[in-house]
C-alpha cells in the first residue's frame, strides 16, 4: 500500500501530526514527512496512528535483507578461501599460489563424476561467480534513494548512457580548442576496433546488475559507436577499453606440437585422424627431405585425377615446402576426393610445426587448417535418395 | 509585522503557501527549531531569525533569482502557432504576431515565483524532487541539473506504473517523489507525458512548463512558457537548481543550529 499525503485546503487551523519527531532519548530524527499519512482532525493533540510504523517496517525490511545478503557474500567468501587452503594442502600444494585451475583439477580428482553434463558435475567456486549479484540497498533509511538516476528503474545502465554523453560533449569543447589553436588530432593514436567488439549482452547486464532489453543494448552499442567515431576519442580511451572485449587470436590458443626426431636426426610430425566424408588418413611429414611424396606405397599417381594431386601439393606449395619435406601417406576408405582432402588437411596440420606463426595465419585464413566435418547425408525412407523425391503424380 | 505581509498579500498567495506546507507541520520537520508560537517573539528588530517560513510569502527570496527581462532574453515568450493552441492555455497568452503565440511574461514570471517559491520549500523539508524531461536534445542537461543539486531526473522511456505500481517496479516499498518538476510535459506533439497523470492519482505535487499546445490541468502549478527552445530549457533548469538550493541551504543551517 503506498502511502500518500492528503492535501487538505483549511482555512486556519492545522493537521494533527499522527509521529513525534523527537525520540524518547531526546534524539533528534528526521522522519521522511511525506510518508505518513495526515489525519484531519479538529484537535492538536497527536495521535499514534499504526500507519507510520508499516511503511518504516517495510523499508527497514528491505534494508535488512539487503544487509543481509552482502553479510553472506562476506561468509561465503571467507569459507571459500579457507576451503581453498585446505584442499591445497590435501593435494600437497602451495596454498599461496593455489589458482583457480588448480582447485578445478583438485575437486575433479577428488570427486570424480560420471555425470555428462559439465554443470551437473562438483565444483568450487568464489560465491562471486555462483551467487547471482544483488544490488546493494538502493536507499536510505529516509527513504531517498543514493542513485539520481534510480526512478528510471535500470540506473547503472542509463548512468552509463550519460556518461557517453558527457565525454562527447569534453571531446567536442576539447576539439573546438584545438581547432583555435590550429592543431589537428594525433593520426597515430586513433583508437583501432579491429581485433575487439563491444561487451555482449549478458556480461553488460551481468556487469550493471541490470537485465537490459535488445533495444537498450543496441542503444548502449550506438552511443559508444558515436564517442569512438569523434576523431580525440583516443583521449577517453580508458573508458572505451573498459567497455570492449578482444577477440581472441585462435591460432595463438592452439598448441602447435614440437617435432619429434628420429634415428637419423630428421624431424618429423605425425598427424592421425584426418578425416574427410568417408575417409581416414594419417600423414607424417619428415623435414630436410627432397619433397618425396608417398600415399600408401605409391607416388602422387595415386590419384589419377589432377584436382586430387593438386589438393595434395596445394599446402606445400604455399608454405613453399615442397622441396623441403617429405610426405608420407596412409589412407583408406572413401573416393579419391574425399581421400585427397583428408590428406591435405594433415599435410596442413602437419605443416605448422615446420612453419612460422605468419604462415600458419595464412594457411588458417586460406582454409587449410579448418576440418571439414561435411559428412554424407543419409538417404530417407519413402525418398528415391538424401533429397530426390519420387516422382510427384497429381492424381 | 508578520501579518501586515499576509494581509498585503492577495488570498492567491496565501492559500498557495497554507495549502500543502501547512500539513507537513512545524513539530515534524525540525525538532529543535523553536516554537514560535508557545515562546513568541523574543525581540521585535530579529524577525528574520525566527519567521516561521510557511507564513512567510517568500521566505527564499526567489523573485531575486529572475527578472522579466531574463526571460525575455531566453525566448520564454515563444509558443507555437495558433493552430495548436491548447483552449486552456489561452489565459497566459498575451496575443499572436505572425500566427506564433506569445506569452504574458508578467504572468508567466507570477507562476514562476510560486513555483520557485514552492520548490523552495519541498527542498527546505527534505523532499525528494525529480525532474522529468521527454525532450531528447536537452536530457542530458536536465540529468546534469538533477545531479547538481542531488535531486532525481527521469528523461527515459516512461514504464507505466513507476508511481501507481511502484512495488511491483521496484521490487520493494519505495518511498516516491515529493514534487515532480515537468521541463516538458508532452511526450511528443500528440500524447501527454504519462507522469502527469501518474503524479496526480499519486497525490504527488507537480510542476510543470507548459508550452501553448499543452494541458495545464493536471498540473499544480503550472509554469506557461516556452518548453522546446534550448536556452529556454537551460534557464528553467538554472533557477529550479538555485531554488532547491537555496532551500536545502536553509535545511542545513536550520539543522546545524
Amino acid at each position: 500500500m503506498i502511502p500518500i499525503i492528503k492535501f487538505v485546503v483549511r482555512n486556519s487551523n492545522y493537521v494533527s501530526w499522527s509521529s513525534s519527531s523527537v525520540t524518547a532519548n531526546g534524539a533528534k530524527v528526521l522522519w521522511p514527512s511525506t510518508l505518513t499519512v495526515s489525519f484531519c482532525t479538529n484537535n492538536n493533540d497527536s495521535e499514534k496512528k499504526p500507519s507510520v510504523k508499516k511503511t518504516s517496517k517495510a523499508m527497514k525490511a528491505y534494508l535488512e535483507r539487503a544487509r543481509k545478503h552482502e553479510e553472506f557474500i562476506k561468509k561465503e567468501n571467507l569459507e571459500y578461501q579457507i576451503g581453498k587452503r585446505h584442499l591445497a594442502n590435501m593435494m600437497g600444494e602451495d596454498p599461496e599460489f593455489f589458482t583457480q585451475e588448480d582447485v578445478n583439477k583438485a575437486i575433479e580428482y577428488l570427486f570424480p563424476s560420471g555425470l555428462f553434463e559439465p554443470k551437473a558435475r562438483p565444483f568450487m567456486k568464489p560465491p562471486e561467480e555462483v551467487y547471482p549479484p544483488q544490488k546493494a540497498a538502493e536507499f536510505d533509511e529516509a527513504g531517498r534513494p543514493y542513485h539520481f538516476l534510480f526512478y528510471t528503474g535500470k540506473a547503472n545502465f542509463y548512468k552509463l548512457l550519460y556518461e557517453v554523453v558527457e565525454n562527447i560533449n569534453n571531446l567536442n569543447k576539447y576539439e573546438d580548442r584545438m581547432i583555435r589553436k590550429h592543431l589537428t588530432p594525433d593520426p597515430t593514436q586513433a583508437m583501432s576496433m579491429i581485433g575487439s567488439q563491444w561487451l555482449p549482452q549478458d556480461v553488460l547486464e551481468h556487469r550493471l546488475v541490470e537485465p537490459l532489453h535488445e533495444s537498450q543494448y543496441a542503444a548502449f552499442k550506438l552511443a559508444f559507436d558515436r564517442l569512438v567515431s569523434h576523431p580525440y576519442s583516443y583521449r577517453v580511451r580508458d573508458f572505451i577499453e573498459e567497455y570492449r572485449k578482444p577477440l581472441v587470436n585462435q591460432v595463438a590458443l592452439q598448441q602447435i606440437p614440437e617435432p619429434q626426431y628420429d634415428e637419423n636426426g630428421r624431424p618429423y610430425v605425425t598427424t592421425t585422424n584426418c578425416l574427410r566424408k568417408r575417409s581416414w588418413a594419417e600423414v607424417t611429414v619428415r623435414g630436410a627431405g627432397s619433397g618425396k611424396i608417398s600415399i600408401n606405397g605409391q607416388g602422387l599417381d595415386y590419384f589419377a585425377e589432377i584436382q586430387s594431386r593438386e589438393q595434395i601439393l596445394f599446402p606445400l606449395i604455399m608454405t613453399k615446402q615442397l622441396k623441403n619435406v617429405d610426405v608420407e601417406a596412409k589412407v583408406i576408405g572413401g573416393g579419391p576426393s574425399g581421400q585427397a582432402g583428408a590428406i591435405r588437411w594433415g599435410i596442413a596440420f602437419c605443416l605448422r610445426s615446420f612453419v612460422d606463426k605468419e604462415m600458419i595465419e595464412q594457411m588458417r585464413l586460406a582454409g587449410l587448417l579448418t576440418r571439414d566435418y561435411r559428412k554424407p547425408e543419409r538417404k530417407k525412407p519413402g525418398q528415391a535418395g538424401k533429397r530426390k523425391k519420387f516422382t510427384w503424380k497429381k492424381r | 509585522m508578520t501579518l501586515f505581509i499576509l494581509r498585503s498579500l492577495g488570498s492567491r498567495a496565501r492559500t498557495a503557501i497554507s495549502e500543502f506546507s501547512y500539513e507537513c507541520s512545524r513539530r515534524s520537520r525540525l525538532s529543535t527549531k523553536p516554537n514560535v508560537r508557545e515562546e513568541g517573539l523574543k525581540s521585535e528588530t530579529d524577525i528574520e531569525t525566527y519567521l516561521d517560513p510557511l507564513k512567510h510569502p517568500d521566505y527564499f527570496k526567489v523573485h531575486e533569482l529572475f527578472t522579466i527581462s531574463d526571460l525575455f532574453e531566453a525566448r520564454v515568450h515563444y509558443g507555437h502557432k495558433i493552430g495548436s493552441l491548447n483552449e486552456y492555455m489561452k489565459p497566459y497568452i498575451f496575443g499572436s504576431r505572425q500566427d506564433h503565440l506569445i506569452f504574458d511574461l508578467d504572468i508567466t514570471a507570477r507562476h514562476l515565483r510560486q513555483a520557485l517559491n514552492f520548490t523552495a520549500h519541498i527542498a527546505y523539508q527534505g523532499g525528494i524532487i525529480l525532474f522529468i524531461s521527454r525532450n531528447a536534445q536537452m536530457a542530458h542537461t536536465v540529468e546534469t541539473t538533477a545531479l547538481d543539486c542531488k535531486e532525481f531526473a527521469h528523461t527515459r522511456y516512461w514504464r507505466g506504473g513507476i508511481f501507481t505500481n511502484s512495488q511491483c517496479i521496484f521490487g520493494a516499498t519505495t518511498r516516491l517523489p515529493d514534487l515532480c518538476i515537468f521541463l516538458n510535459t508532452l511526450n511528443n506533439i500528440l500524447t501527454q507525458h504519462t507522469a502527469v497523470v501518474e503524479a496526480a492519482k499519486m497525490n504527488i505535487p507537480s510542476v510543470g512548463i507548459v508550452d501553448t499546445n499543452c494541458n495545464p490541468l493536471l498540473l499544480t502549478y503550472p509554469v506557461p512558457g516556452n518548453d522546446d527552445t534550448p536556452c529556454a530549457i537551460e534557464l528553467y533548469c538554472k533557477l529550479f537548481k538555485e531554488a532547491i538550493l537555496r532551500g536545502k541551504e536553509h535545511r542545513q543551517k536550520d539543522i546545524d543550529q
